[in-house]
């Protein structure tokens, strides 16, 4: 976890350098706008929740991207989930598997680069990062900004459209409150527990903060591995 | 129909030239199975030919629920056509496999694909949403499975590789997956015609039954690979995720609830699983992770830290089991686990390894005999002092793919080949030959396993259909203290078998009961819940139905409310448990039909003498109704009787509505159905039961 107070520079590498250092350098504040191969963030509210999740619990059954799709859109779609599962079968664990959710960065490049404010920081629902498909003009700009492959906007090619993880603030086709402080389906329907929401900030360098161990004794019992 | 995209695509290798059909026209049979007899039904008029006829047409079919979030129904593709395994008729068949396959077919907007002819040159399918493309597979053919699929990944993805989002299709339309194509493919099994040749689909996925490879070795198909973008339709998306909430909620264990004293439990066949307890059967190390099938909750398999055997679970985790094999066994004390290096060549070379399973046994047996080995009667180079080694099982299957020497022989099915060695009849008189119904190897024993044997041999293969497995493992296993009466526990499953649910003792399997009319309902009952809700609603075979449930209230598990509450969530429908047993009756009475155009005359339905001679060593525990009064007593350790088999032949086909005199459907049976016009096709044809 850490610190809600944490301010990074993301350049295109997805690298980080933090805010103070650059600024002690350049001497200059930029907001939004690419400068040098870093993009320097106009500082926003950070999210009141995220989602961790454990590569190594996973068992590859794509549910979560179902029931993302589900909840949001109304049918099944892998293409439109906002979380994304990738997996080789015939890779050697932990390697065959990989989890893409979205980070609810601190500082997010997707943000800072809608021209229209599509792609905003949503108040209303504990400033998770989300989309406002009627205000998004289809520029693409959010899914290029995303430093995390592979990206987490997605493309929306049948309405033509961004979309992201809103936390579930916005499924509409699920009896649930969603968003911070409600539930999330990809959470709630994880048959490994391998999805967590937390309120604290994960660790923004490199992907330690968000892909965290969620094994516990019983794991252990199953004959799996707990470290 | 929701759940469905609405077209099935069809192929023609021969001419090259790819339509559809409309799935609309065929949703009275629901989906998967159902769909594909009918398609088969349409498309092959001349129903004798042989599966490796290039008129054969091999039908995959998906479900509604395929692609969707249904507890344990989400991955099922259903494979049928006239298959080249079974013995003395090739019957029309079926097979079925999980992965992710039949839900990207969805993905990409097809609802299942029907193939027809033969390419003159080896081809491979490459469909990519709406665009399908009939491709040259001469840099494919000799692969095994892996390579196939990794060269055609290559081939779709592009130089992007995997890893991060790739654009399928024009690249300004950014349409996108982070998904590898599912690709079906066959190895140098399925290139080399063998009747015991599989299809694979990623590691561990499999449809063995029927030789399927082989016959897409025919047709010179080496491979589908299909990668989808688009969306499955949901008539209720809200009651879709609510009912796998409720399903969560009251039938499946929390994972840290997990005792490791009922572990054996966690793995057994036929009730909805709550813990990724894979039936892996070698030392399985804990630097691996559970794998599943899309949608599905608990990994039946899994993945390892060396990737050998990955996605390999029961029969393909225990067929080379040394210590089944060889007296004091003394493993290698390096290289791989031979179990596991069997499980991960049986994949790759695309064999079905039921026929290995029983095959080692019996070439194990013949060299004992002193007729089968290096300068023996049956002369052959196999290594039988490493049997229980890696260099045993590598020379076998090597031998079995490429049909080297007496894998000439084998590659035919050990059947065929006990034949072609001049044994067949002695060693199906001893049981030598452990292979029962159709020339196939005996998976549950008919003497014991009722259900299983009697339905195995009405119809065209193993059935491979484990719903009544807990009625005798969970007493046997509990023999001490078992968590209900014998009465109880019999009402936990007749009570949800209509329309025969004021019957229970149709599952009393005592010697005095084994022939009779209660038992024909019970037989009859499972195949027509096969029919559909296992093989066309596609619920997991492993997991339905889910009578007794360990995490349920009462033990009474999901089977008769869950499998309709996520059926009509998906499609819309209004169906009820007990109409979709009707609809699989009405399926079953086509594919009998099917057998019956293709020879079966009531006189072919027939055990191995063995079955009828000799009597079977397992026993279990189970409950059996004695002058009235539930009691768990131990069953097994008998014979079939011939005459008395004959009499249970009668009273099934009396119970059907089909001629007792010849086993044929009668026109008033079909036509109540609403089969009028396969009641014509049998009349035409002379094969048309006695009213």
């Amino acid at each position: 976890m850490g610190d809600k107070t944490n301010k990074n520079v993301i350049n295109k590498a997805g690298m980080t350098c933090s805010r103070r250092d650059f600024l002690k350098a350049s001497g200059i504040l930029v907001i939004g706008v690419g400068f040098g191969g870093c993009t320097i963030i106009d500082p926003v509210p950070a999210s009141k929740g995220y989602l961790l999740v454990d590569t190594k619990k996973c068992q590859g059954c794509l549910t979560c991207m179902l029931a993302c799709s589900l909840v949001h859109e109304g049918f099944e779609s892998l293409s439109l989930a906002r979380i994304q599962v990738v997996q080789n079968p015939f890779q050697g664990f932990p390697a065959d598997i990989n989890i893409a959710q979205c980070r609810q960065c601190v500082e997010p490049a997707c943000v800072a680069v809608c021209p229209v404010k599509a792609l905003h920081v949503d108040r209303w629902h504990g400033n998770v990062r989300t989309v406002n498909t009627r205000k998004c003009i289809g520029c693409k700009a959010c899914i290029a900004a995303c430093p995390f492959p592979p990206g987490r906007p997605i493309w929306n090619f049948q309405e033509n459209h961004s979309q992201k993880c809103d936390l579930c603030a916005s499924s509409g086709f699920w009896n649930e409150k969603g968003g911070p402080g409600g539930k999330q389906a990809c959470v709630s329907v994880c048959p490994m527990k391998a999805i967590q929401f937390t309120d604290q900030i994960p660790v923004q360098t490199g992907t330690e903060g968000y892909n965290v161990n969620l094994r516990d004794e019983s794991w252990g019992l199953l004959g799996y591995t707990t470290e | 129909m929701n759940g469905y995209t609405g077209k099935i695509l069809r192929i023609n290798l021969t001419t090259r030239v790819v339509s559809s059909l409309n799935t609309a026209d065929y949703e009275q049979w629901g989906g998967g199975h159902g769909i594909g007899s009918a398609v088969f039904w349409d498309l092959v008029p001349d129903k004798t030919i042989s599966g490796f006829d290039p008129a054969n047409v091999v039908t995959i079919m998906t479900s509604p629920l395929t692609g969707t979030m249904s507890v344990a129904a989400g991955a099922r593709t259903e494979i049928q056509g006239i298959g080249v395994q079974s013995y003395p008729f090739e019957w029309f068949t079926r097979s079925g496999l999980g992965g992710r396959f039949g839900s990207m077919l969805k993905f990409a907007g097809w609802d299942g694909i029907a193939i027809e002819g033969k390419a003159d040159s080896p081809v491979w399918v490459d469909i990519r949403d709406g665009e399908v493309q009939i491709k040259d597979a001469g840099t494919l053919w000799g692969l095994d499975t892996r390579q196939t699929q990794e060269n055609i990944w290559q081939e779709v993805g592009g130089k992007y590789g995997y890893g991060s989002w790739v654009t399928v299709g024009p690249s300004e339309a950014l349409q996108r997956s982070t998904q590898r194509p599912a690709v079906l493919c066959i190895g140098p099994a399925g290139e080399n015609l063998c009747r015991v040749a599989s299809l694979i689909h990623d590691a561990g996925n499999g449809a063995g039954q029927g030789g399927f490879g082989g016959v897409w070795g025919s047709k010179n198909l080496k491979a589908v690979s299909v990668i989808g973008t688009g969306n499955i339709p949901v008539a209720d998306p809200k009651a879709l995720i609510e009912a796998r909430l409720w399903a969560i909620e009251n039938f499946i264990s929390p994972l840290d609830e997990f005792d490791a004293s009922k572990s054996v439990f966690a793995t057994m066949p036929s009730n909805l699983r709550s813990f990724p307890a894979p039936l892996v059967t070698w030392k399985r190390s804990e630097q691996s992770r559970p794998q599943s099938c899309t949608g599905c909750q608990a990994g039946c398999r899994s993945r390892f830290d060396t990737a050998l055997g990955n996605e390999s679970s029961c029969k393909e985790s225990y067929y080379y089991t040394p210590s089944w094999l060889v007296k004091d066994y003394v493993p290698s004390s390096d290289g791989p686990d031979p179990q596991a290096l069997a499980a991960d060549l049986a994949q790759k070379y695309g064999i079905n390894v039921a026929e290995p399973e029983t095959g080692i046994l019996y070439l194990r047996d013949l060299n004992k005999l002193g007729v089968l080995g290096p300068g023996k009667q049956i002369d052959c180079d196999l290594p039988f002092d490493k049997l229980g080694h890696v260099e045993f099982i590598e020379r076998l299957l090597e031998m079995i793919a490429y049909r080297q020497g007496i894998g000439d022989d084998m590659a035919e099915g050990f059947y065929r080949a006990a034949a072609r060695w001049g044994r067949l009849d002695e060693d199906q008189k001893t049981g030598l030959l452990n292979n029962c119904y159709w020339g196939l190897t005996m998976h549950y024993d008919p003497r014991g396993s009722l259900e299983w044997g009697y339905g195995t041999i009405l119809g065209d293969r193993d059935i491979n259909e484990h719903g009544f497995c807990p009625l005798y493992m969970i007493p046997t296993m509990t023999a001490k203290n078992p968590p209900l009466s014998a009465e109880d526990f019999v009402q936990l499953f007749s009570e949800r078998m209509p329309p025969f649910q004021d019957d229970p003792l149709m599952l009393d399997y005592s010697d005095g009961n084994m022939y009779s009319e209660h038992i024909c309902k019970l037989v009859a009952w499972h195949r027509h819940y096969g029919r559909f809700w296992i093989q066309s609603a596609l619920f997991c075979d492993f997991q339905y139905p889910d009578f007794f449930n360990w995490a349920a209230q009462g033990y009474k598990g999901i089977t008769g409310e869950g499998e309709p509450k996520f059926f009509n969530a998906v499609t819309g429908k209004n169906l009820s448990f007990a109409e979709g047993i009707e609809i699989g009756r009405k399926i079953w009475n086509l594919d009998h039909a099917i057998w019956t155009l293709q020879g079966r005359h009531r006189n072919d339905v027939k055990f191995a003498d063995y079955i009828y001679d000799i009597p079977n060593e397992v026993k279990f525990t189970m409950p059996v109704n004695n002058n009235g009064q539930w009691e768990y007593a131990a069953v097994g350790g008998r014979k079939v009787d011939r005459a008395q088999f004959e009499e249970f032949k009668t009273r099934y086909y009396e119970l059907e509505g089909w001629d007792p005199e010849t086993g044929w459907p009668k026109r008033s049976t079909l036509e109540d159905l609403g089969l009028g016009n396969v009641a014509d096709e049998l009349d035409s044809k002379g094969r048309l039961g006695k009213e």
